[in-house]
């Protein structure tokens, strides 16, 4: 190994002389057989977006497919609801809720969006919401959840309060005066503000949010309820959700948590939020609480919602755990994040401590990214000449505003690299020399083709 | 009597062109075409072929229940799990170049069975239950916008599924719609049964000037199973100025005959998983596209929301969409029988009513319906002697026969009506036929019921659960 390895826990030094059981935790090479089905030429460095599941949980859940299919109605009366809630209680204590009754089941952080926008939907149009309340939510919220609002809140006229916040970040004072300039915009006019949706960690541009803090300035300010969009926290960040006190806290568990696509948690507060939530596929069990409807939305597959327990068991063969895993995933994205920017020329697009395992690294801006088109373009070149996954993201410059420079010029664009157990540093190395190169070429995103 | 049932599969028809047909309607014949794969088509499988495709059955159990969750042959399994681990090796370039390419190619292969016009008309989503919620949605708006008035009606069946019953609930009820169940008599003796009830019902839908905006219309019944004859109570919808209908037919491709333009519906959803051999989960929605239905959205909303139904429900957050993508394959499995899709519906209803009327015989009792109402499931009376009183007593009679004689078949309770004698049926189990079916599972079925009988068994002496 060309560098610290990291999967020992020792950041600091290599040592032979490490006092434990040889086969106390799971080794460089166990971990290559783990992941043995990704593709073994490509530079992986987009765990964010798809997530990745070790082969160990793969087995787990194909054991729970064949059961179905060996039997599905014994499968069906006898197995599949204990399993769903063995899967819920692992998860109730993982994030340290109060009940399992809080604590649901579904596909996706889309999913979970769905739930709590409808009832915020059907709440104006019972009347129960003024015409122009408002939902607020942040500007770089992801797609989906944009779209759901509009889908369900200003579809039944409620309004919509986006809060800008800067990029690149330089501390998380810049995001909260932001979050308190667009409470005052959305309470203007006598409004309330009924939903605030509060990313954990931002898609794009990716960023952690002091979510804790925003969630008590929220209810400082009257907001009636905060729902936080964790798509990516579970496995990359502490999840605490007494600690963060949010009314609603979704995260996919197929992200950062090694479960096979796709499962999310939706976290309800058991005292805050009322039993009117509903899943918008509506089965037999409708009326039985969430957790019930959202375990049965009609025969599916729901063998990746089982695996939780394989899941833990795969996560405590490493130091430390989930959070041994989170540490070095961070330590690692960070470093290799400072030896791009080092090697370009550019910067982070937020200081260490307000990422986790993912960080933007700033492209150099003789590359001319000037588009989203531009992003696609690049990555899709990445991928497909250069075997390097990763995205890519267009910063728009600000009226008026100083953008970041470097040598050449403005930093338009940003990669988001992340770093889970599966990747080595020969993945950034690829990822720094197809840049490197790009540039020695006097390639600019125009010139770029897919192959 | 057990190789009867399979001499069909044996044959090995020395002329391909001569598996097309078995059906008069033109729109089908698309169906038993053979994919233009191999210079020589592929030989029709043999028995043990199809005992092999569904060795991952469990061979203990008479396994005559493929309504509630189907099957899938490991042909179709194997190519599903390809399917995932292309996602699992580079799920980005999967997203970016595969995925929605190959939701086409079922979605167009569909289309062509189906007989829709365009394949814009068609979407892909997880089950029936999901296709329903979607219909019911743009309801609830309708009442919710003003579009609707307070009191404005939705029909159904009285035997509509559980699901759709609470999802009329949740979306038409809860808006302040009127709801109308169509009672419907079981067991019943002829169309003309159906057609009278529910021509009643939507009279009644119709009084102090209320719109009947929507019927949803069961093409198969789940509990009992009947088959409706939907085209006719269309029609009779279109006559009665009903602005919407709403065909519920989770049991319908692989099962009846599903032909779009015939049937004539504004939204039509059936499950593949069930009858057509996909893997859990995959149904499809058909929108018909004179229909005003741009206002049909995926309750799970993407990126993808205003691109069409079909675009949004392609694309519902990360999932796994695998058992969305094996439809091409599935294609190849059944055109590996005699008369392809077809043949597999013919020989499965056959065998289905010669099984009941064998399982009927041996109990002294009678089916829930003539033989032209069924498909490729249909209602056994049970002997009235077991004394099934209550849903409870189904349900328990039923773990009874999966724990104790390895049989897997679901029970309907149906309560006796006014004036009915004592030793009255009052139990039916609904039987299915599907490929991988042998004479011996209904053996298993009449044995065990012959031996609770001789045992002076009643669901009462069931150990209360």
């Amino acid at each position: 190994m060309q560098h610290d390895d990291p999967r020992n826990g020792e950041s600091t030094h290599r040592s032979s002389k490490k006092p434990k059981i040889s086969s106390q935790f799971i080794t460089e090479s166990d971990i290559r057989d783990e992941f043995s089905h990704h593709h073994p030429r490509v530079a992986r460095i987009n765990n964010g977006s798809f997530g990745s599941c070790p082969g160990s949980v793969l087995a787990a859940q194909r054991h729970w497919q064949l059961q179905f299919l060996r039997q599905p109605d014994a499968f069906y009366f006898n197995s599949l609801r204990d399993g769903i809630t063995a899967s819920r209680k692992i998860i109730k204590d993982l994030i340290n809720a109060d009940h399992v009754d809080e604590v649901s089941l579904v596909d996706n952080a889309t999913t979970a969006a769905a739930i709590v926008l409808q009832r915020i939907g059907r709440s104006f149009a019972e009347g129960k919401f003024q015409k122009n309340d408002t939902v607020l939510m942040l500007h770089c919220a992801y797609e989906a959840v944009k779209k759901s609002i509009q889908a369900y809140v200003t579809r039944a006229g409620g309004s919509v309060i986006e809060v800008r916040l800067p990029f690149p970040v330089n501390s998380e004072v810049e995001i909260i005066s932001e979050l308190k300039k667009s409470i005052d915009e959305g309470k203007s006019n006598g409004r309330r503000i009924r939903l605030a949706i509060i990313d954990h960690i931002t898609s794009m541009p990716s960023v952690v949010i002091p979510v804790k803090e925003l969630v008590r300035i929220c209810r400082a300010e009257g907001i009636e309820q905060v729902f936080v969009d964790a798509a990516h926290a579970i496995g990359s960040v502490k999840v605490d959700v007494k600690e963060v006190g949010a009314d609603f806290y979704v995260s996919n568990l197929h992200k950062w948590f090694f479960c096979p696509p796709s499962v999310a948690f939706l976290y309800c507060n058991k005292s805050t939020t009322s039993s009117d939530l509903h899943h918008p596929v509506v089965s037999h069990e409708y009326g039985n609480g969430l957790p019930i409807e959202s375990a049965w939305t009609g025969t599916r597959d729901y063998s990746s919602q089982l695996v939780v327990p394989a899941v833990l068991e795969f996560v405590n063969r490493f130091e430390g755990g989930i959070e041994g895993i989170m540490k070095r995933n961070h330590d690692q994205v960070v470093k290799m994040g400072k030896m791009l920017a080092e090697s370009w020329g550019t910067n982070l697009g937020s200081p260490p401590e307000m990422s986790a395992a993912m960080i933007m690294v700033g492209l150099p801006s003789r590359l001319c990214l000037n588009s989203e088109k531009d992003a696609l373009k690049l990555r899709s070149h990445l991928r497909d000449c250069y075997e390097v996954e990763v995205p890519i993201f267009h910063q728009v410059p600000k009226d008026g505003e100083e953008g970041v420079r470097d040598k050449d010029g403005f930093i338009t664009g940003y990669v988001r690299i992340s770093h889970q157990v599966y990747n080595t540093l020969e993945d950034y190395e690829k990822l720094r020399d197809a840049i490197n190169q790009l540039v020695e070429d006097g390639k600019t995103c125009k010139m770029l083709f897919k192959e | 009597m057990a190789s009867s049932l399979h001499s069909n599969h044996t044959q090995i028809c020395p002329n391909p062109t001569a598996l097309n047909g078995g059906s008069a309607s033109d729109g089908k014949s698309q169906i038993s075409k053979k994919p233009r794969l191999y210079a020589d088509p592929p030989p029709l499988f043999t028995p043990s072929d199809i005992i092999s495709e569904f060795s991952h059955h469990d061979p203990a159990v008479a396994r005559i229940n493929n309504g509630s969750f189907g099957c899938c042959p490991s042909l179709v399994l194997s190519a599903q799990n390809q399917l995932q681990l292309q996602w699992l090796r580079q799920p980005d370039n999967f997203y970016f170049n595969q995925l929605q390419p190959k939701i086409i190619q079922s979605r167009t292969i569909i289309k062509d069975i189906i007989n829709a016009d365009h394949v814009d008309e068609v979407s892909i989503v997880d089950n029936a239950t999901t296709a329903a919620a979607i219909v019911l949605q743009q309801i609830a708006w309708g009442f919710a916008e003003g579009k609707f008035c307070r009191g404005d009606a939705a029909v159904m069946l009285h035997y509509a599924y559980g699901a759709v019953k609470k999802s009329v609930e949740a979306y038409v009820t809860r808006v302040g719609g009127y709801v109308i169940e169509v009672p419907l008599p079981f067991p019943v003796s002829s169309v003309d049964e159906i057609v009278k009830e529910f021509r009643q019902a939507l009279r009644r839908g119709k009084e102090n000037g209320r719109k009947v905006r929507l019927a949803v219309i069961d093409h198969v019944t789940s509990m009992p199973t009947v088959v409706i004859p939907v085209k006719e109570l269309v029609t009779i919808c279109r006559e009665e100025g009903v602005d919407q209908v709403f065909v519920d037919a989770a049991h319908g491709i692989g099962c009846v005959d599903v032909d779009m333009k015939q049937i004539g519906a504004d939204f039509y959803a059936s499950n593949l998983h069930k009858w057509f051999f996909c893997p859990p989960s995959v149904a499809f929605l058909y929108c018909k596209k004179s229909t005003n239905n741009s206002d049909l959205h995926h309750p799970v909303v993407s990126h993808e929301y205003g691109n069409g139904l079909a675009i949004e429900s392609s694309w519902i957050g990360t999932r796994d969409y695998s058992s969305y993508l094996v439809v091409p394959k599935v294609l190849e499995f059944i055109n590996r029988f005699e008369g392809g899709i077809e043949g597999i519906k013919k020989r499965n209803h056959e065998y289905v009513v010669e099984m009941g009327q064998m399982l009927v015989k041996a109990w002294g009792t009678h089916l829930g319906c003539p033989p032209e109402m069924c498909s490729s499931m249909v209602m056994v009376g049970l002997p009235a002697c077991l004394g099934i009183s209550s849903d409870h007593d189904a349900l328990e009679l039923r773990s009874f026969l999966r724990d104790k004689f390895g049989v897997e078949v679901p029970i309907y309770y149906r309560p006796p009506k006014d004036g009915e004698e004592g030793g009255v049926v009052t139990g039916y189990a609904r039987i299915s036929y599907q490929v991988y079916n042998k004479v011996e599972d209904y053996y298993k079925f009449r044995d065990a019921i012959n031996q609770l009988v001789d045992s002076a068994f009643t669901c009462a002496s069931l150990p209360i659960s």
